[in-house]
């Protein structure tokens, strides 16, 4: 009896010190994050007027978004940078950091080459890809007629723009993966490499049956981040494609058209029912990946 | 991994012809850059492009410091950054061991709440986190800039995740040392995450430092303002002077680069013992 | 223990942070004011007319806020909305219908009536850029207008006169036709998709309009319109113009600083870059905008408003009465930054760049200025032009068609506000 009580007592005393441990981050993220979204999925049932007066409008604002052509479209635009940004991305991200998890010259250096993307200014990678991309005077097709290969309108035809798009996407987000992945890599214990070379094992070999297995949760949680941040793509394309421009109606993000309706055209009560769509698909997207994790990622 | 023998080197070259091709095409933006900052307007302009300037333009390197009080920005930058970093780990590693080692009712559901932070774009939060600050009388001071930041839900993502992967076995017995939670947290864990809490340090740094729209809606005088802010003055209503732009982005750019270079490996260590769990 | 640290800790931080924006609030018995402004380029001539302000007003103290134009508008938006804007602000006037029918700026009737403001010093009719209703919302102090700027070493190579104030529309179409040279990658014309400097001008030209005097309709599907429309487009389609695309790559202004494009339609504010820029400080010089069936020209006006809600109203009006005053426009035109709004006043900035032939923008302004088009919610019906139009330029549509899905919109928005 007494034994059980004295267990209930620190169970107790457990829960004390748990709640008062997470209470300065949860009260933080509480007030400055989750109670500014709770008003914005209630700004989602509102009409605005001129300068933050608003009124009570029940369901239109869904109604407007499930009629709303655009935002469909965005949101295929959205699916198609993530099927093919995300993966991708991952992939080569995998292959710099194997390369670059070995005692080679230069390492750091090489590091950070491949990382500086991730610290320059954004407005500055957007102004050296128009040009790269620019058709008439562009890098690109200059090289290409060289090879006397026809070149091609990389930004402005509507059926291109997003693949060009997906190259830069995927060009500035190897530095951040690439120094996760590397993370994971330390991770995998060496032994599982001397075993491996004992039986013989090749390179390739060692790779396929030690190191990617290895590496899955890392590539998993890679996975959630890259996922996460392409759902949310904004900055890139707005200053790539401009606005008006010939293919924003291919190209625009759903979170492109939230700021359009937010600050454009000030139709704030319609923006926050687009963030919630948004806030639907990162979860939808996000459980579907947690499912199926189990079926390819190897816990140790 | 010391794996590498003779019989390899071959592969070397291509492992190393391979990456400088890589590495050139990381690089390109950043020679642009360069280039740029030592160009002309009219040169920076011209089509077809040119690549090299004619003569190097110093001058805009102190057009930057000229037109805008470059320093102060510096200081302002310095300070919201330190002080993200220091509320991000003493919060975001306090809550974090909590989450990994301390069971109490309604934990997975509250860090499931938390993770749903991570996932919202911060433009959502931007309208109501403003109304707050004015309700605070904040606007145009460093703490609207710092003190969100100081919250952070990735934070305690990444830490929870470090702390999991730690070993039990050391605060079971400082546990029946008698020590009471905050002490295994503060004498054994903390120590132990140094690491984590390093990489932790890297990404609020990183995002800090280019963050835009935030400080720039809550800061409008010159005196509080970042330094990604201060740059943006540069783009113009018509047009904009990239060559001082590129060469202001510089003069911001180079303490990044730094940190990432002497503290690289403690970076990829740090995550190496969050993310794989 | 530790935690009671730690909390305190926490406490003190936050504390002491308040503590220290509470402290910077409380001043002296002077008047801070704060003044905002969107142009980094005029900042030393506002700087300078200020200091003199201050001068001869002991408690006043005045605090510039720049904020660049990408960004003025939503932040000022987000300033009406938390109640937090500065005293004395620029104001255009796409936006200041809205932010007068909302009570954020202070009509400036008392003042007028009390003969606090000589409406005699401006240009015919700019005052009335900022007049809702029978309520003046603002006081002029830059202007901008629109002029034909020239290359003259492609000119020269055509054999062609110099464009004057004698051209009409067909003298262009005629000129763009002889100068565009495909070989060497030259066009003859820009056809910019620009309302301010392209096609507003020459709907107004035709004797067509945007939106009518009653803010109830859309002109843009009348033919006078879609004429003014149409001269543009045509360009493209005979390939006198570099097309959409190619003007979305690379605009228009770049082209013609690297002497790919013979004529531009552009705006005073552009002349500072073309200075600065060796190509066209040689190549380059500028006239008044060829004419249609009348001459006309988009001449804007930015001005300052007054925050209604100021604490200080009294010095804030002086500030403003002060910076839109003749002596102040006499400051900003000694450094030649922009084109002034008080008569007689604009030799400072027409005298600044010698080799270009800035008395056009001035006479274009003074003899046949055309306000730029407002109703109250502008911006909604403008980004919609902006996408419409697009579709003309792209030759996606003709422009007949896209003038009147156009119109019907335009209609739909203007009935609602």
């Amino acid at each position: 009896m007494k034994a059980i009580a004295g267990r209930s007592r620190i169970k107790k005393e457990n829960w004390l010190w748990g709640y008062s441990m997470i209470a300065p981050a949860m009260l933080g993220i509480g007030f400055f994050f989750i109670w500014p979204m709770i008003q914005t999925f209630y700004f989602s049932m509102t009409r605005w007027g001129d300068f933050g007066t608003y009124k009570f409008a029940g369901f239109d604002n869904y109604h407007r978004l499930f009629a709303d052509h655009d935002v469909w479209k965005a949101v295929l635009n959205t699916f198609r940078y993530v099927v093919l940004a995300v993966p991708l991305s991952v992939a080569i991200s995998i292959l710099v950091a194997v390369m670059l998890n070995q005692k080679i010259k230069g390492l750091s250096l090489y590091r950070t080459l491949f990382f500086l993307p991730v610290i320059t200014m954004p407005a500055a990678v957007a102004m050296v890809w128009k040009w790269l991309y620019n058709s008439d005077y562009g890098l690109l097709n200059h090289m290409l007629n060289e090879f006397s290969i026809q070149g091609s309108r990389w930004l402005t035809d509507p059926q291109l723009a997003p693949y060009s798009i997906v190259v830069v996407m995927i060009w500035s987000s190897i530095g951040f993966n690439m120094v996760i992945l590397l993370a994971g890599l330390q991770g995998i214990s060496k032994t599982y490499y001397e075993a491996a070379r004992i039986d013989g094992a090749g390179v390739m070999a060692q790779f396929l049956r030690i190191t990617l297995p290895g590496l899955t949760p890392t590539v998993f949680f890679v996975f959630i981040i890259s996922l996460i941040g392409t759902l949310q793509v904004f900055d890139l394309i707005w200053m790539m494609v401009g606005n008006p421009s010939i293919v924003k109606f291919s190209t625009q993000s759903v979170v492109y058209l939230f700021y359009d309706a937010a600050f454009l055209t000030n139709e704030k009560g319609y923006a926050a029912s687009i963030a919630v769509l948004i806030f639907v698909l990162v979860m939808v997207m996000t459980i579907i990946q947690m499912v199926f994790q189990k079926k390819w990622v190897h816990y140790e | 991994m010391r794996a590498e023998n003779v019989s390899q080197k071959p592969k070397f070259w291509i492992l190393h012809t391979l990456l400088i091709v890589l590495a050139f095409f990381m690089l390109v933006p950043f020679a642009w850059m360069i280039l740029t900052s030592f160009k002309s307007l009219g040169e920076s302009v011209h089509v077809p492009v040119i690549v090299f300037p004619k003569s190097i333009h110093w001058d805009n390197y102190i057009d930057v410091l000229y037109t805008m009080p470059f320093l102060t920005f510096y200081f302002n930058t310095i300070a919201i950054t330190a002080l993200k970093v220091l509320g991000t780990l003493i919060f975001s590693s306090l809550a974090a061991y909590a989450f990994a080692r301390i069971e109490f009712p309604g934990r997975n559901v509250l860090f499931v709440i938390l993770i749903s932070v991570l996932m919202v774009p911060g433009q959502i939060y931007i309208l109501p986190l403003f109304l707050i600050m004015r309700d605070f009388g904040w606007l145009n001071t460093l703490q609207a800039v710092a003190v969100p930041g100081m919250f952070d839900a990735f934070g305690v993502f990444l830490l929870r995740q470090f702390f999991l992967s730690l070993m039990k076995e050391l605060e079971e017995s400082a546990k029946l040392d008698g020590c009471n939670h905050l002490q295994i947290y503060w004498r054994i864990m903390l120590p132990l995450a140094k690491p984590g809490l390093i990489a932790l340090t890297i990404f609020t740094v990183l995002a800090s430092w280019n963050e835009l729209l935030w400080p720039m809606i809550v800061n409008s005088s010159p005196a509080k303002m970042t330094l990604a802010v201060g740059l943006s003055w540069l783009q113009g209503r018509h047009g904009t002077n990239y060559p001082v732009l590129m060469a202001g982005s510089l003069m911001a750019l180079w303490p990044m680069v730094l940190l990432f270079l002497t503290l690289q490996k403690h970076f990829i260590e740090g995550i190496a013992m969050t993310g794989t769990k | 223990m530790r935690k009671l640290l730690f909390a305190l800790l926490a406490l003190c931080l936050t504390a002491g942070l308040a503590a220290c924006s509470g402290s910077s609030k409380n001043g002296s018995s002077k008047v801070t004011l704060t003044y905002a402004i969107w142009d980094q380029n005029y900042q030393p001539a506002i700087e300078q007319a200020i200091r003199k302000f201050e001068d001869s007003h002991p408690n006043i103290k005045v605090k510039i806020e720049l904020t660049p134009w990408s960004q003025y508008w939503t932040k000022l938006d987000t300033g009406a909305t938390g109640g937090e804007l500065p005293d004395v602000f620029w104001m255009n006037q796409i936006n200041y219908v809205k932010y007068a029918a909302n009570g954020i700026i202070m009509p400036l009737n008392d003042q007028m009536e009390a003969g606090q403001i000589d409406a005699s010093i401006y240009p015919d009719g700019v005052l009335d850029y900022y007049t809702n209703e029978g309520k003046h919302y603002g006081l002029p102090f830059e202007m901008s207008s629109i002029g034909l700027f020239y290359n003259k070493k492609l000119f020269d190579a055509a054999n062609l006169p110099y464009p004057d104030e004698t051209w009409d529309w067909d003298d262009v179409r005629k000129a763009a036709e002889k100068l565009t040279d495909p070989a060497n990658g030259v066009w003859g014309i820009a056809s910019t998709m620009s309302t301010e400097a392209n096609y507003y001008n020459t709907i107004y030209q035709n004797n067509g309009f945007i939106i009518s005097e009653d803010k109830k309709t859309s002109g843009l599907d009348r033919p006078e319109a879609i004429e003014g429309i149409q001269f543009w487009v045509d360009f493209i389609a005979k390939k006198q113009s570099p097309s959409a695309a190619q003007m979305s790559e690379t605009s228009s202004e770049k082209l013609f600083e690297s002497g790919k494009i013979a004529m531009l339609y552009d705006g005073s504010w552009i002349v500072k870059e073309f200075a600065d820029i060796d190509y066209t400080k040689e190549n380059v010089d500028v006239t008044v905008l060829p004419k249609g069936k009348v001459s006309a020209n988009i001449v804007a006006a930015t001005a300052m408003s007054l925050n209604a809600k100021t604490k200080h109203p009294q010095e804030a009006w002086e500030l403003l009465r002060y910076m839109a005053s003749r002596e102040a426009a006499l400051i900003y035109s000694s450094t030649g930054s922009f084109i002034t709004a008080v008569n007689g006043t604009q030799e400072g900035w027409v005298k600044s760049v010698p080799f270009f032939n800035l008395q056009a923008f001035i006479d274009s302004a003074t003899k046949f200025p055309k306000p730029f088009p407002t109703s109250k919610d502008t911006m909604k019906w403008f980004t919609l032009e902006e996408e419409y139009m697009l579709k003309a330029w792209s030759q996606e549509m003709s422009v007949d068609e896209m003038a009147k899905q156009l119109a019907q919109k335009v209609n739909e928005l203007l009935a609602q506000e």
